[in-house]
């Protein structure tokens, strides 16, 4: 066991049961193949495995520097995640830009309704499709399986996969920010910044493990596009996203999906005043993420081909 | 541990089909050992249950000294092996050097990047993308991907499919150059070439066993078979006029096929010099890997006289 230079903690146990056969093992591995280049190598990894944690940390980094690499170069997915919500932002700008508060939208002006939903269909777009989209495509590819014949561990992938959502969200909240300033929507209160940062690192790290979930479902990836958008369109409809919703049966239900619990924390963190984080609508969000969780542990595959 | 890999008593099954049974083979520290065989005859299942994508159903595996199908120890051993699957699965955006460098940081204690795109003849493309690289581009660069660990073990899956000839050739030379360097070396191939240029040893795998194993030269019995010796006939003789048995072909050729050929050509062209003729196209083959792996394997459930009888169920 011990010629094979085990992670941190398995290194100990060995050596300290039995150090004999583990000495033995390590000079006939060494002894058996051409020599000091092997030793050396054998001994290299040990290193890096007592350097475990700080390794851990920048394989993380490497991981999210690879996953933003690839994502901006690939025009499609820069294309959905950041044009779609920002054209949608500048139109509704132009259309609503002229209505002042009113209790259609909730005491807000529509702008101000609107930079909070459409933010949150930016974090969606990204977290959930496109997160669901790239998945299946890689699995199909065979890419999935190829990060799979490497060291890198799994919770180490999808740690990079979530951190680099996390970033592009924070990118598309910010875009659409921008473009409500520029029709005159008044930027989050300081005090409600805190409230904004917990909503959007919850609302992401939910989302994407629902896309993950999605990703790990479906079989195949031509039919992921088709999927994604078939769960999201009416969900995102019944959610007040373009359109606030004054049904109270309606808003039950969407109160109870992920949507819609996601757009009310946001409106609350965009447009209220130190009012302290919105628990019940968290708590849905985390439920969903941790239901999405469960689906994606146990069903995820990498294989294109599974038995 | 005997060997960089060694199989005992494998048994896969997928559902009601029983594609591996009880198969067994051993792999030494820098040997190149090919695995051959038909489509569906499992020797994907088994690459696959070495590289630890598949569990097995029954039998031992040891890859390294390691157990592929062990939680506890799959980030060493993946460590320690490359692999180049048979599907080529690269991130159409990245360049070529950008892609064996993500690699490079997934390991321990990685080959220089700039030196296995040279390595595998890629030098001057590290800054195109992928997906402007050409088939056999691709392939060279899943093969960078399975060196950059600097593994001691490489597994190989049909390595050189879509390689133009030169780079099939250098491929080969770093394959030898690699198993020279210490490195073990297990592949899948179709193409009989390649596992007589490259392997030290092969075995045929057929109905999930394995039918023949031994070096591309003696495989089947090849260096004892009989030598086959065709020619023309003259003008003017027919098969009984030669001094040995031949057999006429539908080509215009004549087989004679003899155990001792120093002998027999003697006595057919001492015939042959006698009536002042000539054996126009004169050719002496032994059986090529070809000819012993398609007699190996043209009946999928293997000849039973060489069938090493392995584990029973």
């Amino acid at each position: 066991m011990s010629a094979t230079a085990p992670r941190a903690g398995e290194e100990c146990a060995v050596s300290a049961t039995a150090p004999r056969s583990g000495e033995d093992r390590t000079v006939s591995v060494t002894a058996s193949r051409a020599g000091e280049d092997r030793a050396v190598s054998v001994t290299a990894s040990r290193a890096t495995a007592r350097q475990a944690p700080g390794r851990g940390l920048g394989l993380l980094w490497h991981q999210i520097r690879y996953e933003q690499l690839s994502f901006w170069r690939n025009p499609q997915s820069a294309f959905f995640t950041f044009v779609f919500p920002v054209v949608i932002m500048s139109v509704f700008g132009g259309l609503f830009g002229g209505i002042g508060k009113s209790e259609f939208y909730y005491g807000r002006s529509a702008l101000q309704y609107y930079v909070s939903t459409i933010a949150a269909v930016s974090v969606l777009g990204c977290c959930y499709s496109q997160l669901a989209i790239v998945l299946a495509a890689r699995r199909e590819n065979g890419v999935l399986k190829r990060v799979r014949a490497t060291p890198l561990p799994a919770s180490a992938y999808f740690v990079g996969l979530l951190a680099h959502c996390l970033l592009v969200s924070v990118v598309d909240v910010l875009l659409i920010t921008a473009i409500g300033r520029l029709y005159g929507v008044p930027l989050p209160a300081t005090a409600q910044w805190p409230a904004l940062a917990v909503t959007l690192v919850l609302g992401a790290g939910a989302f994407c493990a629902l896309g993950v979930a999605v990703a790990s479902l479906i079989r195949n990836a031509e039919a992921a596009p088709s999927v994604v958008q078939l769960v999201l369109f009416p969900l995102v409809f019944v959610s007040g996203t373009y359109m606030p919703i004054h049904s109270a049966v309606l808003n039950g239900i969407a109160g109870a999906l992920p949507v819609r619990p996601f757009n009310d924390a946001l409106l609350g963190a965009f447009t209220t005043h130190g009012a302290g984080l919105p628990w019940r609508d968290l708590g849905v969000l985390l439920l969903w993420g941790a239901a999405g969780a469960v689906v994606a542990v146990r069903r995820f595959r990498w294989d294109p081909r599974p038995e | 541990m005997t060997g960089a890999v060694v199989v005992e008593g494998l048994h896969k099954r997928y559902g009601t089909v029983h594609a591996v049974r009880g198969l067994g083979f051993t792999v030494g520290y820098g040997e190149i050992f090919a695995l051959l065989g038909r489509n569906g005859a499992g020797k994907t299942t088994v690459m696959e249950i070495l590289e630890g994508f598949r569990a097995r159903d029954s039998g031992r595996v040891d890859v390294l000294g390691l157990d592929p199908g062990e939680k506890a120890t799959e980030r060493t051993l993946r460590e320690r092996i490359g692999l180049v699957l048979q599907d080529v699965a690269v991130e159409p955006y990245l360049t070529v050097r950008e892609t064996v460098a993500r690699n490079a940081g997934y390991y321990p204690a990685p080959r220089d990047t700039d030196e296995v795109i040279g390595l595998v003849g890629l030098a001057g493309l590290e800054r195109k993308k992928v997906r402007a690289l050409s088939g056999g581009q691709k392939r060279r660069l899943d093969l960078a991907l399975g060196l950059i660990g600097n593994p001691g073990l490489l597994f190989l899956d049909e390595p050189t499919t879509g390689f133009d000839p030169n780079a099939r050739r250098s491929s080969w030379q770093l394959v030898r150059d690699l198993r020279d360097a210490g490195t073990t070396v297990v592949l899948t191939t179709h193409h009989m070439e390649e596992a007589q240029e490259l392997a030290d040893r092969v075995a045929v795998v057929a109905a999930g066993r394995i039918v023949a194993e031994g070096t591309p030269a003696t495989l089947g019995g090849r260096d004892t078979a009989h030598v086959r010796i065709r020619f023309a006939l003259p003008p003017g003789t027919t098969v009984d006029d030669l001094p040995v048995p031949a057999a006429p072909g539908e080509d215009g050729l004549v087989t004679v096929e003899s155990a001792e050929p120093t002998g027999t050509l003697h006595r057919l062209t001492g015939w042959a010099l006698r009536r002042g003729a000539a054996l126009t196209g004169l050719r002496v083959d032994r059986p090529s890997l070809e000819d012993v792996y398609l007699r190996l394997t043209t009946d999928d459930h293997g000849t039973p006289e060489n069938r090493p009888e392995r584990s029973a169920l």
